[in-house]
């Protein structure tokens, strides 16, 4: 324990050096650049940047990548909240009430509650990962297809919890999301499903296409068909610009509980950084006090999905460290870090090279601050982007959210793609289905298939598998209890207004 | 389509909402007619065509609930849209397929949608807006294919640069 | 994943021919590179597809010929051209189509699209291309948990042949070279290939886990993706496809255990149907002469690439066989119809 903080502490020794944390400013700015293009998450941002981190010692090295790859996440979620234009597929809980707020004129607030959320949900996730780590591995590595598969149904039961009014038209969204999961060819059989013979089809839909068309796309659609009739006026600020005491009040607890879904999913091998989003974004939705801000701008939806991305990049840090798993984008980009030095991280690294694994950790503290006295001060220069004139605001959100597809698959399909998932957009905003349900539905949905036909056939077909592992089997019941406890409350209040 | 004339009767049958329960009727047949040419590999357990059929079945069931939904006018209120702007915006959208798929190039593509987006919104200097537009894509191309490495789509005007 | 993994290692070798950071943050961030432009240059100017996206291990492969050309002056320039797409079907279409006749282009293809072309009834099949050479290769490694009863491979073929059915093999996509392995040492140990369990995963990271965590008999992949479990002890190796003992590992080949499993995950090159046999002959010339050169010697050890050049004729001969192994064994284990 007492080697574990003397390690940190010399990690942090090294990065605080004047020209390291020279690299860690250079790092988060030019992460930032890159990283506000939808389509280019944080992994792309760093393989495209990375480069410029080659010549430079190893700790140098390590935190400018520190850096890029925190400037690219939080890239992500600056046009998420900006302009409606997720970059990941991880800040599509951030767009949903973000960018609200920052109609409303609230950006400000939006963008330093993400940034702090982030910085809070960053750190104690890093401690998590310096203390919990190896418990935690090997809870991780006991989760089974099965598991992730009831994990599914917990997460499908939660999310559609918070899928809007009508509960026909949120499901009628996440079937059309379902749908779309299952172009391109199947995963474990190799046939193509729903390609129509068309080979682009073939590798799927892309979730940033679809996120970027349904949001982007179809929101600017959305706005010019009704210019007559309400002449929508952004104004940059209304109110504070920093975040108010009201602001912190709302944000911290989502802060927190967003840390503690993403660290532990994130530590899973299959986790990933969407579901613990949602997850926290429904979360916060049912525990808010303010429900009617919801859909119109509330702040916890920002705070909570921000927190849940960042500290689930931190929990693939579990795995990729203590096993040499590497897990996620995030986990690879690590391993990028490592393999310009020639190591391959692995159960061996934390004996062979601690210097290179504790200065790793420490330079993502380092980014995430930097990331903070970058950022905050800049808060009220980005949210002047939505002081652009109206006409060249859109026409540039629309030239932006094209060139990411455009820069990661140029063919003609995937623009089309794009530009019919805008119309979908738009007539789904037309016809008052909720739009976050299709990218739900996209991304959870192919996993929680794959998974369970790998149970399944890992049980010869026994769907008792089901229930047979603890872990699955307590996931189940807790999605049976979610799905149930609605109605049953309802009834109860029904019982006790008749009895009265 | 619909007006929120208050003198209608507040129940009718929204025709909107009667093609939206077809199409996801539709859907739901071409998904199982498209799972019915999967064939059932040595695989364990479930094949590929299992989930096309619980997804089509759920679409199906969707497709009654709406078609009631519509039949009793249950849907939200919706106001007028102009038309004109969402053409000209998918134009635009087409144009910059177009312009990419026939070799066109980045900043012509990118420079088109910006110009029919401009216009769409209310803006009608359009000389303006397209050397604004070609300036801002020429910037953007330079930046990312030169110094990222992104291969970004190369037409007349990307190799003069 | 491990797209992922080699999708960043690329980027290295990227800022070293396109002298990115000199051109704008060079000043500023104080990076200095080599940029080699070399003075005796020759008048080849290519066009090099790697049918994937940026980051795959085909657009590596294509990267780093480009360096290589480049940097030992065999080609003036080398464009790269990424064209993703089910294994590789765009990119081939697409350049059989479009390249026909030219001798200034190449592609880079490898196993993975063998099997993807059948699988996805490709139009176009690598019979129409030009062969040129086989430039690398990486042996493949069949793990099991350490606590698993299972030590040889020839524990694993008992296991086999008592009941196939509950042997599961975790590895890579459908059809990829680790489920084409799977069902191959099926076959070699006379187990019925059809009835294989084998259950793919999405990336390297993904199977690990489901073999550690003891969820799956075994996992097939790459060596170097599990060398580092293997090395600590949580993963133990019973064979590896080479045909002899790899220099310096304990691992023994599945040779050696009398079962006949010799596979690796090769990386070609080939250029377009119709050209000529002088042009043929100028491409193969610099394929060769980049693959002597020190620079390509220094990518691959970086990489970690084994060389695996076999040019002219024999490579042609080699990409057919292939092309027939797999796509029988595709064909037994159902994922081509016969």
């Amino acid at each position: 324990m007492m080697d574990t903080f003397a390690a940190l502490a010399h990690g942090m020794a090294v990065a605080v050096q004047p020209m390291n944390l020279l690299y860690a400013l250079i790092g988060v700015f030019l992460g930032t650049a890159v990283g506000v293009l939808p389509g280019i998450g944080p992994a792309l941002t760093v393989a495209l940047l990375l480069p410029v981190t080659y010549k430079l010692d190893p700790g140098g090295s390590l935190i400018m990548f520190a850096g890029i790859y925190y400037g690219g996440m939080y890239g992500g979620s600056t046009t998420a909240i900006l302009i409606n234009t997720p970059g990941e597929s991880a800040s599509m809980a951030t767009a949903l009430e973000g960018n609200k707020m920052a109609k409303a004129g609230r950006g400000g607030p939006a963008l330093a509650t993400s940034a702090i959320g982030s910085f809070v949900a960053g750190t104690i996730a890093t401690i998590g990962l310096a203390f919990l780590a190896p418990w935690l591995v090997d809870f991780a590595v006991r989760f089974g297809p099965e598991d992730y598969f009831a994990l599914m149904c917990v997460a499908f039961v939660t999310v559609s919890a918070t899928f809007g009014d009508s509960p026909i038209r949120g499901l009628t969204s996440l079937f059309i999301g379902l749908t779309l999961g299952l172009v391109g060819i199947d995963k474990l059989t190799g046939q193509a499903r729903l390609a129509f013979g068309v080979p682009e089809l073939l590798d799927g839909v892309e979730v940033t296409t679809l996120a970027v068309g349904l949001f982007a796309v179809g929101e600017a659609l959305y706005v010019a068909s009704r210019r007559h009739h309400t002449e929508e006026k952004l104004e940059p600020v209304r109110g504070s610009l920093w975040m108010t005491k009201e602001d912190w009040k709302r944000s911290w607890k989502p802060w927190l509980r967003g840390t503690m879904f993403g660290f532990p999913i994130g530590a899973l091998p299959a986790g990933g950084a969407e579901i613990p989003t949602f997850l926290s974004y429904s979360t916060e939705k049912r525990l808010t006090k303010h429900p009617e801000e919801f859909g119109k701008g509330a702040i916890e939806g920002v705070a909570g999905p921000e927190a849940a991305n960042n500290a689930s990049a931190a929990g693939t840090l579990v795995p990729l460290l203590t096993l040499g798993l590497p897990t996620s984008a995030t986990a690879a980009m690590m391993l990028a870090g490592f393999q310009q030095y020639g190591l391959n991280p692995g159960p061996l690294l934390f004996a062979e090279r601690p210097d290179l694994v504790w200065g790793l950790i420490a330079s993502l503290f380092i980014a995430n601050c930097m990331l903070l006295v970058l950022n905050l001060p800049l808060v009220g220069l980005w949210v002047r982007l939505l002081a652009i004139p109206q006409p060249w605001l859109y026409a540039g959100i629309l030239v932006f959210a094209t060139m990411g597809t455009i820069a990661a698959k140029p063919s003609v399909v995937e623009l089309s793609m794009l530009a019919g998932f805008g119309v979908l957009g738009f007539l789904m905003r037309r016809f008052d289905f909720p739009i976050a349900p299709v990218v739900v539905g996209l991304i959870l949905g192919p996993i929680a298939e794959s998974q369970l036909r790998r149970a399944l056939a890992i049980s010869l077909g026994d769907p008792v598998t089901l229930l047979q592992s603890p872990i699955s089997a307590t996931l189940l019941g807790i999605a049976l209890v979610a799905l149930l406890a609605p109605f049953v409350l309802k009834g109860l209040g029904r019982f006790k207004a008749n009895e009265d | 389509m619909t007006s929120r004339d208050p003198a209608q009767p507040q129940r009718r049958v929204d025709r909107a909402g009667i093609v939206i329960a077809a199409l996801l009727a539709g859907l739901a047949a071409v998904l199982v007619w498209d799972a019915r040419g999967l064939q059932s590999t040595s695989m364990y357990g479930m094949g590929p065509e299992a989930m096309p059929v619980v997804v089509a079945t759920g679409l199906a069931l969707l497709a009654i609930g709406n078609f009631i939904d519509a039949l009793r006018g249950n849907l939200p209120a919706r106001e007028s849209a102009d038309p004109l702007p969402v053409l000209l915006i998918l134009i635009g959208l087409a144009l910059l397929i177009a312009i990419i798929g026939f070799g066109g190039g980045f900043i012509l593509a990118t420079a088109a949608l910006f110009v029919t987006t401009s216009a769409a919104f209310g803006r009608r200097a359009i000389v303006v807006d397209s050397i604004i537009a070609l300036v801002m894509s020429s910037l953007i191309y330079l930046a990312f294919d030169r110094l990222l490495t992104l291969s970004l789509p190369a037409g007349p005007l990307e190799r003069l640069l | 994943m491990r797209q992922l993994i080699s999708k960043v290692r690329m980027s290295l070798e990227n800022a070293l021919m396109f002298q990115f950071p000199a051109r704008l943050f060079g000043a500023a961030v104080a990076l200095t590179l080599a940029a080699a432009t070399p003075a005796f240059a020759q008048q080849l100017e290519l066009k090099l597809m790697a049918p994937a996206a940026p980051g795959g291990g085909w657009d590596q492969t294509a990267r780093s010929m480009q360096q290589a050309l480049v940097a030992t002056g065999v080609a003036r320039s080398v464009q790269v051209v990424n064209v993703p797409g089910a294994g590789g079907s765009v990119g081939i279409a697409q350049f059989v189509n479009g390249a026909k006749g030219d001798g200034n282009q190449l592609m880079v293809n490898g196993f993975v699209m063998v099997g993807a072309l059948a699988m996805n009834k490709s139009p176009v099949t690598l019979e129409q291309v030009t062969p040129i050479a086989r430039l690398t290769e990486e042996i493949q490694v069949i793990v099991v948990p350490a606590n698993s009863p299972i030590k040889s491979a020839q524990d694993l073929a008992a296991a086999v042949k008592a009941d196939i059915a509950k042997v599961t093999f975790a590895g890579g996509s459908a059809g990829g070279v680790d489920h084409v392995m799977a069902a191959l040492f099926a076959g070699a140990v006379g187990a019925d290939a059809k009835k294989i369990n084998y259950i793919p995963f999405s990336g390297g990271g993904e199977s690990l886990a489901a073999i550690l965590g003891g969820k799956v008999t075994a996992g097939i992949s790459g060596l170097s993706e599990y060398e580092g479990q293997i090395k600590s002890g949580k993963l133990r190796a019973i064979g590896v496809t080479s045909e002899k003992r790899i220099a310096g590992s304990d691992i023994p080949t599945f040779k050696e255990q009398g079962i006949d499993l010799v596979i690796a995950n090769w990386r070609s090159v080939v250029a377009p149907p119709g050209i000529t046999p002088e042009q043929k002959k100028t491409l193969s010339d610099a394929v060769e002469k980049m693959v002597k050169s020190d620079a390509w010697k220094e990518i691959l050890k970086q990489k970690g690439w084994e060389d695996a050049y076999l040019g002219g004729d024999a490579f042609a001969d080699f990409l057919k066989k292939e092309t027939v192994r797999v796509t029988d064994v595709l064909k037994s284990v159902g994922l081509v119809k016969s």
